[in-house]
C-alpha cells in the first residue's frame, strides 16, 4: 500500500502523489516508458526512500524492516544478474540470504517452476536474456514471498515463454499472493486478465479491471495516417460515415484522420477503399499507441 | 552466519579477476626483485635490515598496499553499485553490517596474502633475517586491514572510487602527511609504520607512535570505516 508517495530526483519529479492499495492476486502496473513504474516499484520493495508519502508492503516499510522484505520477492528491471554463478548458484543464494531451511531444494524447486535445470552448469553471464529473466524470477520466487513485485519481467522472453510466465504468475495470485508486475505492453497486460493501474508522467492515471481500462482507452481520439492513391475520395466517404471526427488531406495520397471509434474505423477504411476501387497503402497510427493513451487518462479524457 | 560466509564467498569470487591478479602479482614481482638487488649489495647484517625495512617503507606500505587495497576494495561492493546487482542483496532481510564485513573481508583476505607474502619475503631477502620478516608481515597485514575497510567505504560513496582513492593516496598519504606533524597522526600509514619501527628498531620517518597504538588505530579505522559503510548501506537508494 502505497499513501500520498511521491519521489523527485532534484527537479525531477518521477512519481507524484500516488495512493494505492493492491490486493491480493495479479495487478498489472501499466504505463509507456518513464511513467515512473520502476520508480514506484522501488519504493514499495524499499529501495528508493519516498520523497513524501509512506510505503507499507507485507506488513511493514520494506525501507527499514528487515521482516517485510523478507515477505516480498521482486525482479528487478535491471539484466544483470552475478554474471559468474551458475543459476543454481545463484539463486540459492537468495534462498540463503532470506533464511530459507533448505536453500538447495528451495532453489531448484524455484527453478522447476521457471521450467530451467538446474544442472546447467555454465555461468549465467553467459545465457540468454530470457534464461536470465527466468533466473531473476526463481530467485524472487525462492522464499514463497507473500508480495511479488515483477519489474517487466517478461522483457526477452520468447512468445512461449511469456505464456509459461503468465500462467505461473495467476497461478500464483490464484493462491492467495499478490502480484504486481509492471509492462509497457497493453496486450500483455490483456493476457493477466487482472486488475489494472495505469501510470503515466509519474501520476496514476487510471485503476480499474482491464476491460474497464480498455474501453476507456479504445473512446479516445487516435490520429491516424492514412496513404492510398485517392487520398481526398477516400477521407470525404470517411468522414461521411460517422467514425471519423476529423481529417486533413496532406497531399494526394495522403490524409490525417482523427477517429473516436478505432474499431469502427477499422471496418470503414476496409470498405471504402474496396467500394471506389483505391488501392489502399499504408495505414498508420501518428500517436504512439500507449503514450497517447496515457495522455487522454491524463488529462481525464478531455 | 551462513549468509554472511555465503555473501563472502560471492564476494570473493566476484573480485578475483585475472587483471588485478596479474596487477597485484606483478607489484610483488617487482618488490622481490628489488630485494634480491639490495641483498647481493650489502654485507653487514644491521644495514641490511635497515634496507630491507626501507624497501618495504617506501614500496610496500607507502605504495603497494594502498594501491592494491584500492583496486580491490573499492570494487567490491562499487562494482555491484555500477552494474547494479548489489539490489539482489540489498533487498534480502539481512542485517547491512553483514554485507559491509563480507566485503571487507572478501577484498582483505585477497589482499592481504598478495601484499603480505611478497612483502615479507622481499624484507627477509633484503635483511636475511625472519624477524624482520614477521614484523613486515604484521605491519602490512594491519595497513591492508585499514586500508580494505576505507576503500570498501570509498568504491560505495564515489562512483570513480580509484581516482578518488589515488587522490587521497598522493595527495594525502604521500604528500599533505609526510610533511609531519598533525596530518602525519591523520595518515593510515605511519601507524603500521610504527609497529615495523618499533619491532625491528630501525628509524622510519613519521613512524613515532607506540606499538600499541599503532596496532590498536588501523583496526579501530577498519572498524569505523566498517560501520559507517553498514550505514551508508542503509540509506542508500539502490537501483
Amino acid at each position: 500500500m502505497a499513501t500520498d508517495v511521491s519521489k523527485s530526483f532534484g527537479p525531477l519529479v518521477a512519481v507524484s502523489n500516488i495512493t494505492l492499495a493492491i490486493q491480493p492476486g495479479v495487478t498489472a502496473l501499466l504505463g509507456p516508458n518513464g511513467a515512473g513504474k520502476s520508480t514506484l516499484l522501488r519504493m514499495l520493495s524499499g529501495q528508493a526512500a519516498p520523497t513524501s508519502g509512506t510505503v507499507w508492503v507485507a506488513g511493514g516499510d520494506p525501507r527499514t524492516d528487515p521482516q517485510a522484505r523478507g515477505r516480498i520477492g521482486l525482479v528487478p528491471q535491471q539484466d544483470g544478474v552475478f554474471e559468474r554463478e551458475n543459476l543454481l548458484a545463484v539463486v540459492r543464494l537468495g534462498a540463503i540470504l532470506s533464511n530459507v531451511d533448505d536453500p538447495d531444494r528451495a532453489a531448484r524447486a524455484a527453478l522447476d517452476m521457471v521450467q530451467l535445470d538446474p544442472g546447467i552448469e555454465r555461468p549465467v553471464g553467459a545465457f540468454s536474456k530470457g534464461m536470465r529473466q527466468r533466473v531473476k524470477i526463481a530467485a524472487a520466487l525462492v522464499h514463497q514471498p507473500n508480495v511479488l513485485l515483477l519489474d517487466e519481467p517478461l522483457n526477452g522472453l520468447d512468445p512461449k515463454q511469456r505464456k509459461q510466465m503468465i500462467v505461473l504468475f495467476q497461478s500464483l495470485g490464484q493462491q492467495g499472493r499478490t502480484v504486481l508486475v509492471s509492462s509497457h505492453v497493453l496486450e500483455e497486460v490483456e493476457r493477466f486478465g487482472s486488475r489494472v493501474v495505469v501510470m503515466a508522467n509519474g501520476r496514476l492515471a487510471a485503476q480499474g479491471d482491464y476491460h474497464g481500462i480498455r474501453r476507456l482507452m479504445e473512446n479516445q481520439p487516435l490520429r491516424v495516417r492514412v496513404e492510398c492513391a485517392d487520398a481526398r475520395a477516400v477521407a470525404g466517404a470517411l468522414v461521411a460515415g460517422g467514425s471519423v471526427v476529423g481529417c486533413r488531406v496532406t497531399t494526394a495520397t495522403q490524409a490525417e484522420i482523427v477517429t473516436d471509434n478505432i474499431r469502427q474505423f477499422r471496418r470503414d477504411i476496409a470498405r471504402v477503399c474496396q467500394e471506389r476501387h483505391v488501392r489502399l497503402e499504408e495505414v498508420m497510427p501518428l500517436d504512439d499507441d500507449l503514450e497517447s493513451v496515457f495522455r487522454y487518462l491524463v488529462g481525464g479524457g478531455q | 552466519m551462513t549468509a554472511l560466509l555465503a555473501l563472502y564467498r560471492l564476494l570473493l569470487r566476484q573480485q578475483v579477476t585475472v587483471g588485478r591478479l596479474a596487477l597485484v602479482g606483478g607489484f610483488g614481482i617487482l618488490v622481490l626483485a628489488i630485494a634480491l638487488g639490495i641483498n647481493r649489495q650489502v654485507s653487514d647484517q644491521q644495514q641490511a635490515i635497515a634496507d630491507g625495512v626501507s624497501l618495504v617503507t617506501a614500496l610496500g606500505i607507502g605504495l603497494m598496499v594502498p594501491i592494491v587495497s584500492l583496486v580491490l576494495s573499492s570494487s567490491t561492493l562499487g562494482e555491484l553499485i555500477e552494474d547494479e546487482t548489489i539490489v539482489y542483496l540489498w533487498h534480502r532481510p539481512l542485517a547491512r553490517w553483514k554485507l559491509a564485513v563480507a566485503a571487507w573481508l572478501a577484498s582483505a583476505s585477497v589482499a592481504i596474502p598478495l601484499t603480505t607474502l611478497p612483502l615479507a619475503l622481499a624484507g627477509f631477502i633484503a635483511s636475511r633475517d625472519a624477524s624482520t620478516a614477521a614484523a613486515i608481515a604484521l605491519a602490512t597485514g594491519l595497513a591492508s586491514l585499514a586500508y580494505g575497510a576505507l576503500f570498501v567505504l570509498l568504491g560505495l560513496l564515489f562512483r570513480r572510487a580509484l581516482i578518488w582513492g589515488l587522490i587521497y593516496l598522493f595527495i594525502w598519504e604521500l604528500f599533505v602527511a609526510n610533511v609531519g606533524g598533525g596530518s602525519a597522526q591523520l595518515s593510515i600509514r605511519t601507524y603500521p609504520l610504527s609497529v615495523l619501527a618499533r619491532l625491528t628498531n630501525v628509524d622510519i620517518r613519521l613512524a613515532d607512535h607506540s606499538l600499541p597504538t599503532g596496532v590498536i588505530v588501523p583496526i579501530v579505522v577498519a572498524l569505523i570505516a566498517v560501520g559507517l559503510t553498514a550505514w551508508r548501506l542503509d540509506k542508500i537508494d539502490v537501483a
